[in-house]
This record gives C-alpha cells, structure tokens and sequence, in this order.
C-alpha cells in the first residue's frame, strides 16, 4: 500500500509542474518598450519624434557622409587613405564608384530609419489626445524630417522607393523604386504642411532651439525648388525666410563656433553634445567626429587628427585675395595660430588641412567629445538661393544684392554688371567658398543645367572618369540583393 | 512563477519525508541486522594473493565480503587476508581501472586471483540524457569518448581534445589561449547558432568546457541522431554533448598526480616582404596610379631587412598544467576531489590564458533505497591580452622600426600614402591590457529515492553560475599617427546564473527473464538570468593608480539584463525482448519565453529499433562475428537559439540632443515577427554494430538524412523599411538538408605482451538548401570593404562562397580593349590598365558588373577523417594520432590585404611574384595605389584549397614497473613526451588551415604546435 502511495504521490508532483507552467516561460524585453502600450502621451509623441532627428547624428549623414562629398566634387582629397579607412571615398573621387561601396550604402541606410520614424509620429500621433499646438509642432517636425530624407536620397539615388507609413511583418517589404518626380511630390507636400505646422525659431525655449522651424522648413523647400528650376517659387520662398527674422552673422567664424550654435543665421544644425556617455562609433554617439576626422595628422593641435579632406591647391587658388572666409575654412602655410600652435604644411599631402569645424583641446579634450554642430541650412545659402534663381530669371542684376550680402560679410567688393552668363558661375563659385565642406557643393554640381556644369567643373580640374552615370549613385548591392524588384542606375 | 515553484519544492520535501519516516527506517534496520547475525555464526579465514595480468602483485586492492563491509586491501605484495568468512560467503576483488571480481568461497582457504584491466566494450555504460544504458542496447547513435583518448593533451579545453575522436563530430580549434572549440555535429543543420547542448554532470548548457579540468573527466558521450536527442527536444537539433566528472571508486583510497610542461609555436608562419622588397613595390604601386613616390624609397636595396614585425609578435610560449585527485569509497559512498592549475601563454605577444579548478564529486547512500550526491566544480579563470592584432602585423611596414632612438615605440608619421596608418602593433599588444577574470560555479545535487524496487525517483538541481570582469586599460601614449589623448580605463562586471530543476520517475522490469523495460516520465525547469553593469572614465592623475575612482573625465555608465526560460515534459521507453530486439521511443514537450504566444510549445517525438541478429539461431554457423546489431530511428528535435526576444516587438530608448539638451528618443530598430517558431528537425538514421573476429574489430556505422525546416533565419530586412537591416528578426524559411555516412573501426591488431591497437574513423557529410521561403538567396560572410563572400541559395550547399571568376591576368592595353568592360574610364591612372585581373563575363553582354558572379567554392568538406595507432610493450606506449578534412574550400581574406597592393600596407612574398610588365605574371595582378580595378573583388583568386592531414599528436610514454615503484608507494608512475600538431600536409598558404567553420580566413588566431613532458603518478 505504501509503495502504491508513493507512485501516487510521485505523479502528482509530475502534475504539479505542469500546471505551475505558463508565467514561468513570460519573459518580455527588459530595456525596451513594448509597442502595444507606447504612443498615449504627449510625452510619448516627443520622444518619438526626438528619435526622428537622430539618424541626422549618424556618419551615415552628417557626421561623414555628407561632407565627404566634397571630396568627390574635388574640394578636397581623402587624405587619410593611406591606409584602408577612405578608401570607398577614393573610389567616389576616382569616379569608379561600384555597387558595393561602403559609403554608397551608408548614404542609402542613413535616411531610411529617419523615414520610419518620421512616419511612425505621422501615424501615432493624431490619435493622442494632447495640447494641440504641441500635436501640431510635431507633426510639422515629423514632415520637416521625412521630407529632408527623402531630398537626400532622391538626390543621390533618383528614383527611390516612397514609403509613407511604417511597414510591418506581412506588408511588401520589397517596393519597386517609385519614379523620382513623385518622390518630389511628397517633399514639397511634406514642407508645405510642415511650413504650417511649425512655430517660428523665436518661440522656440533655449532647451528646444535646433528643432524644426518654419524657417526651416520655408527655405528648405526653396532649396527643393531650386533643384527642380521653379524659380519664382524659390524667390517667394527665399523672401519668406527673410521675413522670419534671419540674417548673416557678423563674422563668418561666427557660424561654426561653440558657443554660437542654433545662430541666427542658422536655419538648421545636426545637434552634437560632445558627451561621452556613448560610443562615438555607435548610432547613439552625440559628438561630432568632424573635429577629429579633420585635424591635421600628426599636428597634436586637435584631440584626433587623423587628416581627413586635404583641400586641394585648386580649391585654396579660387579664394578671391582678402576672402576672410579663407583663415576660417583652411590651414596653409603662415596661416593664423590655432589654439596657439602653428601649422605645418608637412601635416598634409597638398599643404592644407581643413580648420572650419576643428575644436581645441580645451572643449574637446579627447577624440570622441567634440560638441560642434553641422550646418544644414544657413542664412548665407537662402541669400545664395535666392540670387541664382534671379539670374536664372535672367535679373542678374537683381541677384547681385543677396550675392552681395554674402560677399560684404566675407570682406570681398561687391559685383556688379555681370551678364546672366558670367552671374551663373560667380554665384556657383561663390556657394563653393561659402559652403565649403559643408556638404552642398556636389547638389550645387549636379544641379546646375542638371549635371553638365558639374561634369565641366570636374573634369576641369582632372577628374577624367566622370561621366554622366556619375550624377547618380548605384543602389547599393547588399539592398538589391535583398529587394530584387529594385533596378540599378544605368551604367553600374 | 515563484507561488507555484515553492508548491512544488514543498511537495518534494514531503515526498522525501515520506520516505525518511521512522517506520520505514526502523524496518530497514531489522533486515540489516540480521545479515550481521548470520556472518557471526562463521569462523574462517581465507587468504591469498592478487596479481595483474601480466603476474605482477597488486597492491591496494580492496578485498571485501560481498553485502557487507567487512574486507581490507592488499599488501605491497598482494597479498591479504579476511578472516570471519562463511562458506556461503562471495569475496569481491576491486582495484581502480580493472574489472572486478568475484569469487565464492565454498571450502576454499586460500583463493589467488589474476584481474584483468578493464576493457571499454559493450558492457560499458553510456549516459543517454536523464539515465543511461549498457551500450550493447543502444539503439540510437551514439558515440563514446573514453578518458584515455583525452589524457596528457596539452589543451586548454576539453572540447579540442576530442578533435577526431567520434565519427561525425567535426571540431575546429580556435588558437586563442582559453577558447573553447566549435563544434559541428552531423554538418551544418542551421544557418543559426549550430552549437550542441552541452550537458556537463546534467546541467544542459551551451558554454564551459573551458573550464573543466581534463583530468575531471571521466567520460563523453556525443548524441547524434535525433531518436539519441529528442530526449533534450527543442535543444537537441545540433547533437548533444553529455559530459559526466570523475566519481571515487569503493575500495583503497587513491591520489593521483598529473603534470605536464609544454612549448607551443606556431604551425606555420606567413612571410612577409622585407623593407627594401615593400619600398620597391610602394614605388610601384604609386607610379602605376600617377602619384609622388616617397622620396625615402628612392633607394629601395638601401632599406634591407626592415623590421620583422609578425616575428615580434609571434614567439614560443609555455604551456603547463598541474592537477592532484584523490578519491576512494565504500559500497556505500565514494568521493572524487580534485585540484588544477592550468597556465597558458599564447604564441602571440602578452596573451594567455590561466585557470584554478576544484571539483568536488560525492554520493553517499544514506539509507538503502536513498541515495544523495553531487557534483561541484569552482572555477576561476584569467585570459589576458594585449591589444593585438595579427593582421595589423602583417600590415605594419618593414621601413618602420619598433622602436625609436628613445625606446618610444615608433609609428608612422607623415603622408599616410606613404607611411600607412597602423598603429605600432607590438606597442600596443604590450601597453595596452585586455584582462577578463572569471569564477564560476557549476554543480549538481541530487537525491534519489528507489520508491518500490525497480522505481526510481531522481531530483537533481543544478547551477551554472558564471561570474566575469572585464577590464581595458589604455595609457596616456603619444602613438602615431593619433596619440591616446589620456588614459581610459573601463570595466565591466556580468553576471549569468542558470539554474535547472530535474526530476524523474524511472521504473525497470524485467519479465520473465526475456522482456526488460525501462520507463522514464519526468520534468525539468530551467532559467537563466544575464545581467551586467559596465563603466569607463579617462584621465588619470598617475597611471600607477588605474581605479575608476582615480579618473577624472568622460565617466560613462551602462549596464542591462535579459533572461530566458525553458519548461519540458518527457519521456522515454526502452524495451527489449531477449536482448534481440530493442526499442526506444521519446517524447519531449518543451515550452521556452524564446517564443511568442502562439507558438509557445513544441513537441517533439523519436523512436527506434536494432536487431540483434547475432543472437538468432539463424545466425549461429557465421562464426567469425561476435556481436551484429542493426539500428534505425527518426524523430524529431528542435532549436531555439534564436536570442531570447524575438517575438517582441520593442522600441529602443536612445538620446539626442537640442542646443546642447539631452533628449530621450523612442524608436523602433529591429523589425518585429511575433510569428516566429520552433525550428525543428527530422532525421532518420540507420546504422550497425559489429564485433567480429573474436573481438579484435569493432565496426559502427551509421548513415543518416537531416532535414531542418522552418529554419530560423535572420530575416532579410530591406534598408527601405528603416529598420534596422544588420539587427534583423529571425523568421521561419526555408529548410536544409545534410545526409551523411560515418564509419567507425576499432581494431586489436596485436594482443599479448606487443599490443597495436587502431581506430579509424571517417565521416561524410553533405548539405543543401532544399528551399528559403524567400525567393532570394542570402548573403553572409563580410570580409571586409563591405564585401560578403558567402551565400545560402536553394539547391547549394550552406556558405558557398560567391563572386566572381578570374581569368588571368591583362597583358597589355589590346586585351584590356578587347574584354568586356570591368572599370572604364578616361584617367589612365583610375581605370583598369595592364597587369589587372581579368575577370570573366559570364553572361557575356560586353560589361563585368554584379551579374558576373557566380559559385566558387565550397567550404564544406567532403570528409574528415582520424587514424590513431596505439602500441604498447611492457611499459613502453606509443600513439600516434593523424587527423585531417579533405575537399574543402578556404577564403584567405588575410590575402585581401597581404596582397592587395593597393594602400601603404607591408604585402606577403606572394606578391614578389607580380605583374610588372607583359609576360611577368598571369596570376598576380599589378600593384596599383587604390586599385581602381577592384583586383581584391570577391573572387576565386583568394580560395584555396583547405584539405589537410596533420600529425595531431604523438605520445610517447614509459610505466615504470610496480616492482620499482612501490618503494616509493606509488601504485603507478608514468613518464611520456607528446607533441600536438607536429605536422601539418596542406596547400593552404594562410597560417593553419584550421579557421572557422565558415571557411573564411580572416585575422584567425592560428592553431599551435606543442611539444611537452609530463608524468602521471597514482599512490
């Protein structure tokens, strides 16, 4: 009878653990929210559309990507590449870019979750019952940012695929590449809204300044028109933008100084903190890498200087004599002290380095906490905007006040009776002085009478193997092969 | 979870009490007591000696009454004496590593017995995953690994010991000091983690065989098939890995001594072009791409030798090794503990790997029918390294001294085209420190209560709590070309604790002698909690005081937790009928938190047969074969390593900032799939077991067919979602097939006073992909430049490298023209010229672009293969291990730069041979800065043949006569010289052609080469 009791008891502990079974196997993520219940406060509507700004922080974009265009468009070489960190930019510059470029698919991966994000706020938020204006203000962020991916990708890409709302498991996940002019459509839809949406720069607090502005978003769809030749559109724009309040910094040094962000020529900065509290090569990094990519090799004048974007003896040769703009933008020899040291032009191949965004040791005391912000959209560039599509109106007379604004600030004498022809390429050359490395020179040299300009430009100063399949990037293979109903661009 | 956990702790108390009442102890003592009555009614005392087979005394046998505990143990002489003896009495014989005896006694008085060393054979039990089996019955593949294959290794893991010992088990090394092996059991089942269950005294794991001490072990038993592994369900697809430690054996006590000492090197060293061979290629190389040639290279014969930097980071290193055991028992208890030391230092520059191990192993039975024990290893471990980098040794330029005039270590200074850019390699393995310590705990305690005889119930609770400190310390040094501005130090502290609950009902029959059944029903409850906190603060007032107490700047903090858990069901029935005919049928229901709501649960079911045909009538006149069984099986397991939250769908907190505010952002990064299942596998298998010849050969052989389906892959997330397409979600597509033949022969070629004894054993395997619900294939492998190399399409085989062919090389600028275009363009110094690779256009449409690639390799191999021969005369032993792969393919990315002459970066001497001119080379292109033809492309230049046959190890050992060394006490004494990889036969150019399981070749810390002494002592 024991024994008998025994098995009867040992089956019953057998049965015990079965039914002590379902919470014990309920683990969830610990460091992450769970989607179901997200998306109910105002609080939650700003944090979603705080992570919309945060791929702009990436070396995908700003932090590299961007600017090392410059060094394609030739204002520059890589510099570093003697080892193999450069490389794919060589290969941009050389003009025999392939399909696996590295910092092709980084152009390509960089505004996608900024997309995402942008359209996860566009579909979550209305439904939160919060303060309107607040609802308003991001929804007009959310379609500031979308739009600004997007003219990114178009520009490079061309014909992209146009996703309007986040995708889930079980959607097509493999859209064909949506014709170009559509894409378009979306962005100047997209800052039309947010033109509405959002407040003016001035309402803005001190801890908010560096969001989306009406500003922003007005002179950045002057610059979307630009691109497509609406010239009374971007003059009505440009005009806007002067009416919110903006204008140049005194000094032309003033736009790239610590203490100066978020200036009132800025229309948008890519935010850096320089805190260290991140891995400066992860996503989540807050501090500029330009600093340390930039300064001179070997120099010990900033904490990094690993000698990224030489400007070349072309470039420094087209400064017009006493262009203040020049002490700013390069190191050469017997150029002004940086933080009290000298420069060497030993640090670089061509004799120049780049100074627009170094910071000293004092603010940045190691590589990875430098705090500078990247320009976007400056004042100078609406002005610039606006002269071109004067000229392009055939007024060169017209565009030489904004031209002149521009050219005054930077100490040179104004310009004056110029034909429609010789205006066009003063004011490209002016743009290249005044933006340079700051990322647009290439847009300004695939823009121009689409391409043409550019390819004269370029090979002018050597670069023989551009040619028109140039104007475009590839789509990048490791996407390809993972969407096979996308084409490539002719010729790669 | 912990409301229904106490509840069912409680009921196993209860159920213990049960058995512990008074009333059952009381009537347990009245029957012992009257087995004691009965021995007092005797008075004779039978004495005599026990020798070996080679008639040698032993002593220190112990001589027990068989049932009591009555007995003593042999003199120095063997001899011994027991008096109180009935003549109804049986005297037991036991002594360590020989087969035990019994003798009844009957009118005898004087009773000499030879004992015979224990043979592994069929009497041998193996453990099956919760119980164990005699081989003879097994009706599942299953391999053992017997301690005598893995001791005196000079290994760090137990894992790399047993490369080549089992059929169908494929272990690939891994050099670094401390790592543990990979394994692949039966091929690759899965593109996901294809690790076995490892089961280390029953506590199921993935991890830590690195920090047994070999010398614990006392067997290993690998589970193959699936009808062996659906016992361990939705963990059992990859095979399983039961490792049981070394338990006291009832008789004298005993202390055993093992040491070894050892020199490693390594196998084979790349040669790398001297100083003045680079600077003659460098100016090459910037002529051919139209820039300015260093100036300090104006003479290259000037330069010389240069520097030697893969040689000043290589060197020999010393391994060592150290344990003491003692152990013994009783027929009522036993007890193993051991002690270990195990030192390695690493061929590469300030990198080792040191371990402390204690083991403590006991049983004991308390009452008759319960019995108590564990097992209980503490371990601390220490891997250290500098910040080493073998590839950036290779890279380093020979122009370049370690050194400069004031003993700062050197670097390159200046234009980077010229000079390059790697940071001064033996500087940094040697300032710079990497320290992980570890201690961890790994244990069972179980209790076992026989309820009625025959049923049995077992609780065993078992640990695995790892416990580890990370610690990166890189001073203040003005490095060039870019100095680390101030002193970082970071830390990290983790901690892993796993804890699994057993508990089984076994019941054991045998019916009318001919049917005997074994039952098992239990349960097992398993959790593991990860959690680690880490921080890191720079800028040291003294670099003597290295706490993060003493930084000043950049303090960062970080830290998470995950957690996963696994709840199961099973059951198992053996049933065999006249040892002729056996069966086995399993079931395993697994529940794991890995998987969402709807796809919680999993069963997963076996069964199998053999045949005994050589207990038929039928089979009686085949004389020359002892034993034949036939086996088959299938069913059905499963994976689960697919990261513990892939069903969730979770959005990550990460920062930005507005005018210099930091802000909380939510954002979603890994796309979600709350659909994601179990993956699950079907094998079949077939095989036999054969001893013929009066048990001089012993065949195993097995052929099976594996087919995993709704194989759990990282799901291939177009960047255009905005997810995140590195960090992807596993999802169910597709399935793979591996079909395999394995072979196992043990031969007793020579008995006797000469002993050969050989065993071979071969394995085939070949896999495919049978389909990807996707219809694109996928792409894995980076090797650098954003490049991947491999690929998983239906109909290949898992991993096939993929890219394109090359088809010499360009002569002069008419075949440039004539080929279809690779990279065309108007600058004469950025397009392809002469003394490019030629790349095939295999859809011939005039332009080599992306559509030009196609299979190239495969890096799975054909076969593996192990031959050892062991021979043994008087005290003298011998074994010789040969082990190798054959047929497949290797991706030497080191090449990629060691031969790309592309970038101011030192090149191997294959680059000695290249293209400088029509007619000078058709396989090694031009050197060319940039390389603007992409010759480093994805191509068939850089795969080589991986097959190797290696010389694994000889050992060679000398056992002292018993006569000798029971002067000094000792029982036994054994001095031998081993050398591990003495000899590597192999095509491959890359340092050992022993690298991952991918068969990419990429910074690989090479296999060592190991000459060491060592003794083995027992008293």
């Amino acid at each position: 009878m024991k024994s008998v009791k025994n098995i009867f008891i040992a089956i019953i502990l057998s049965a015990l653990v079965v039914s002590c079974s379902e919470d014990f196997l309920e683990k969830a993520p610990l460091d992450t929210i769970n989607t179901d219940n997200y998306y109910q406060t105002a609080e939650d509507a700003i944090n979603a559309i705080n992570g919309a700004y945060q791929p702009l922080q990436w070396p995908k974009l700003y932090n590299m990507r961007m600017w090392t265009s410059d060094i394609m468009a030739g204002n520059s070489i890589v510099g570093a590449g003697g080892g193999d960190d450069g490389r794919e930019t060589q290969d941009m510059a050389n003009f025999v870019t392939t399909t696996d470029n590295a910092g092709v698919l980084d152009l390509f991966r960089g505004p996608a979750p900024g997309i995402l994000r942008c359209n996860v706020v566009l579909q979550k938020v209305p439904d939160i019952e919060m303060d309107e204006n607040l609802k308003n203000r991001i929804l007009g962020e959310a379609h500031f940012l979308r739009a600004h991916y997007y003219f990114i990708l178009v520009r490079y890409f061309g014909d992209v695929p146009l996703i309007t709302e986040p995708q889930v498991p079980g959607d097509d996940l493999r859209p064909a590449r949506t014709d170009k002019s559509q894409v378009y459509d979306l962005i100047i839809e997209d800052l039309t809204i947010a033109k509405e949406l959002l407040p003016v720069k001035s309402s803005y607090s001190s801890s908010d300044l560096g969001r989306a502005t009406k500003g922003a978003a007005t002179g950045l769809l002057a610059k979307v028109y630009l691109t497509l030749g609406d010239w009374d559109k971007v003059i009505t724009l440009t005009n806007e933008v002067a009416s919110l309040g903006y204008q140049l910094n005194e000094a032309y040094a003033d736009n790239f100084d610590v203490n100066n962000k978020n200036s009132i020529e800025s229309l948008f900065e890519v935010q850096y903190t320089g805190d260290a509290g991140e891995d400066f090569w992860a996503n989540e990094n807050q501090a500029s890498w330009l600093s340390t990519f930039q300064g001179p090799r070997n120099s010990g004048m900033v904490a990094g200087g690993w000698g990224w974007n030489q400007p070349t003896q072309e470039f420094v040769d087209a400064y017009e004599d006493d262009d203040e703009r020049k002490d700013v933008t390069v190191f050469y020899n017997g150029c002004p002290q940086f933080d009290g040291q000298d420069y060497d032009p030993v640090y670089s191949l061509t004799g120049y380095n780049l100074r627009k965004f170094l910071v000293t040791k004092a603010v940045s005391p190691t590589y990875d906490n430098s705090p500078m912000n990247f320009p976007v959209l400056r004042y100078a560039d609406v002005l610039l905007m606006k002269a071109e599509a004067l000229n392009n109106q055939n007024k060169p007379t017209e565009a030489e006040v904004p031209l002149n604004l521009v050219r005054s600030r930077a100490g040179l004498p104004a310009i004056t009776g110029k034909t429609q022809t010789e205006m066009k390429d003063i004011i490209l050359h002016e743009r290249r002085m005044e933006l340079a490395f700051e990322g647009q020179r290439w847009f300004d040299l695939i823009r121009a009478d689409n391409g043409q300009w550019g390819l004269n430009f370029l090979h002018s100063i050597g670069k023989l193997n551009a040619s028109e399949k140039h104007l475009l990037f590839p789509v990048p293979l490791k996407e390809i092969e993972s969407n096979p109903n996308l084409t490539q661009n002719p010729g790669y | 979870m912990s409301k229904s956990f106490k509840r069912l702790l409680f009921i196993s108390i209860l159920l213990i009490t049960v058995h512990v009442s008074p009333e059952a102890f009381a009537n347990r003592n009245s029957q012992s007591g009257s087995a004691i009555s009965t021995v007092k009614q005797n008075d004779k005392t039978v004495k005599g000696k026990v020798v070996d087979s080679q008639g040698q005394p032993l002593p220190g046998v112990t001589v027990v009454l068989k049932g009591t505990t009555q007995g003593t143990t042999t003199d120095f002489d063997g001899n011994y004496t027991l008096t109180d003896i009935p003549e109804d009495g049986i005297v037991v014989y036991s002594f360590v590593g020989m087969q035990t005896i019994e003798q009844s006694v009957l009118n005898q008085t004087e009773i000499n017995v030879t004992m015979h060393e224990e043979t592994v054979g069929l009497e041998e039990v193996v453990a099956i995953g919760y119980g164990s089996q005699k081989k003879k019955d097994l009706t599942g593949s299953i391999v053992s690994v017997g301690t005598d294959d893995l001791k005196s290794l000079p290994l760090a893991s137990v894992g790399e010991a047993m490369q080549g010992k089992a059929a169908g088990v494929q272990i690939i090394s891994n050099g670094t000091p401390g790592a543990d092996p990979t394994f692949r059991i039966r091929g690759i089942g899965t593109i996901n983690n294809n690790d076995p269950l490892l089961v280390i005294d029953g506590v199921p794991t993935q991890s830590g065989l690195n920090q047994l001490n070999m010398d614990d072990v006392q067997s290993i038993q690998v589970l193959k098939d699936a009808s062996a592994t659906a016992i361990y369900g939705s963990r059992g697809a990859n095979g399983v890995v039961i490792i049981t430690t070394k338990s006291g054996k009832s008789g004298r006590g005993q202390i055993n001594f093992n040491a070894y000492y050892g020199i490693q090197e390594a196998t084979n060293m790349v040669e790398m072009l001297n100083a003045s061979e680079f600077a003659a290629l460098h100016n090459e190389m910037m002529v051919n791409a139209g820039q300015v040639q260093n100036p300090e290279y104006g003479d290259p014969s000037s330069l010389g030798k240069g520097t030697d930097w893969l040689g000043a980071i290589f060197g020999s290193a010393p391994i060592q090794n150290y344990s003491v055991s003692y152990s013994g028992g009783n027929e009522k208890s036993s007890y193993y503990v051991s002690g270990n030391y195990f030192n390695q230092e690493g061929i590469v520059n300030n990198t080792g790997f040191k371990r402390y191990t204690l083991k403590f192993n006991s049983d004991t039975k308390i009452l008759d029918n319960v019995k108590f024990g564990n097992n209980i290893t503490l371990n601390h471990d220490d891997k250290y390294n500098g910040d080493y980098s073998i590839i950036d040794a290779m890279r380093a330029l020979p122009t370049q001294p370690i050194y400069n005039p004031d003993d700062s270590y050197a670097g390159p200074v200046g234009i980077p085209m010229w000079y390059g850019d790697i940071v001064n390699p033996v500087g940094r393995s040697e300032i710079n420190e990497n320290t992980t310590l570890g201690y961890n705990l790994m244990g069972s305690v179980f209790g076992e209560i026989e309820i009625i005889e025959g049923l049995t119930f077992k609780s065993l609770a078992g640990i695995k709590a790892n416990f580890w400190q990370s610690r990166t310390w890189a001073p203040k040094y003005d490095w060039q070309p870019t100095p680390q501005e101030q002193s970082y130090l970071g830390e990290s502290w983790n901690r892993s604790i796993t804890w699994n609950w057993d508990n089984t009902l076994t019941y054991q029959t045998t019916i009318n002698d001919v049917h005997k059944l074994t039952v098992m029903a239990g349960t097992s409850a398993q959790e593991n909690k990860f959690k680690y906190m880490n921080g890191s603060i720079q800028e040291f007032a003294s670099d003597l005081t290295q706490q993060l107490d003493n930084g000043l700047s950049q303090k960062n903090i970080g830290g998470n937790e995950n957690d996963w858990s696994l709840l199961s069901y099973m059951a198992r029935i053996n049933y065999s009928y006249a040892d002729k005919y056996l069966f086995t049928a399993t079931v395993r229901r697994d529940g794991s938190s890995r998987f969402g709501a709807n796809h919680k649960w999993g069963v997963f079911p076996s069964g199998s047969a053999a045949w005994r045909i050589s207990e038929e009538d039928f089979f009686e006149p085949v004389k020359f074969v002892d034993d034949l069984k036939i086996r088959a099986g299938y069913g059905i397991t499963g994976n689960q390593e697919i990261g513990n939250y892939a069903f969730a769908s979770a959005l990550n907190i990460i920062k930005y900032n507005f005018n210099d505010n930091l802000v909380s952002a939510v954002v979603p990064i890994v796309m979600p799939n709350p659909n994601v299942q179990w993956e699950s596998q079907k094998q079949a298998n077939v095989g036999f077991d054969a001893t013929i010849i009066d048990q001089r050969l012993n065949i195993t052989f097995d052929a099976y067919v594996k087919n995993t389906e709704d194989m759990l892959v990282p799901a291939s997330v177009p960047i255009t979602t905005g997810y995140s397409d590195v960090y992807v979600p596993s999802v169910n597509a597709g399935k793979i097939q591996n079909k395999g033949v394995e072979l196992s022969i043990t031969s007793h070629n020579m008995k006797g006073e000469f002993t050969w004894d050989t065993d071979f054993n071969i394995s085939v395997n070949r896999n495919e992909v049978k389909s990807l619900n996707d219809t694109i294939p996928m792409a894995r492998g980076s090797v650098g430049f954003n490049q991947q190399i491999s690929r998983i399409e239906v109909g290949h085989a898992m991993d096939v490298f993929y890219g394109f062919v090359t088809d010499g090389v360009f002569q002069n600028e008419q075949e440039v023209a004539e080929h279809a275009l690779q990279v065309p363009g108007d600058d004469p110094y950025a397009r392809t010229s002469p003394g490019d690779i030629r790349f095939l256009d295999l859809n011939s449409d005039g332009v080599i672009d992306d559509d030009d690639r196609t299979y190239i390799g495969n890096p799975n191999p054909d076969f593996i293969f192990a031959l050892n021969n062991t021979f043994a005369y008087k005290g003298f032993d011998l074994t010789i291990f040969l082990q190798g792969v054959y047929g497949n393919d290797i991706y030497n990315a080191n090449r990629i730069w060691s031969e790309g002459m592309a970038v101011a970066q030192n090149q191997s001497i294959g680059t000695l041979n290249r293209w400088t001119g029509e007619g000078t080379s058709n396989s090694v292109p031009r050197a060319v800065f940039n390389d603007p033809n992409k010759n480093i492309r994805p191509s068939d230049r850089f795969i080589e043949d991986g097959s190797y046959l290696r010389v694994k190890n000889v050992t060679f050992g000398y056992s002292f006569p018993k006569k000798i060394i029971q002067k000094a006490r000792m029982s036994s004494a054994r001095i031998y010289v081993t050398g591990t990889n003495l000899f590597t036969f192999t095509k491959y150019t890359g340092f050992d052609p022993e690298v991952g399981v991918n068969g990419i070749d990429l910074n690989t810390y090479p296999v060592t080469k190991t000459y060491s002494l060592g003794v083995n002592i027992s008293f």
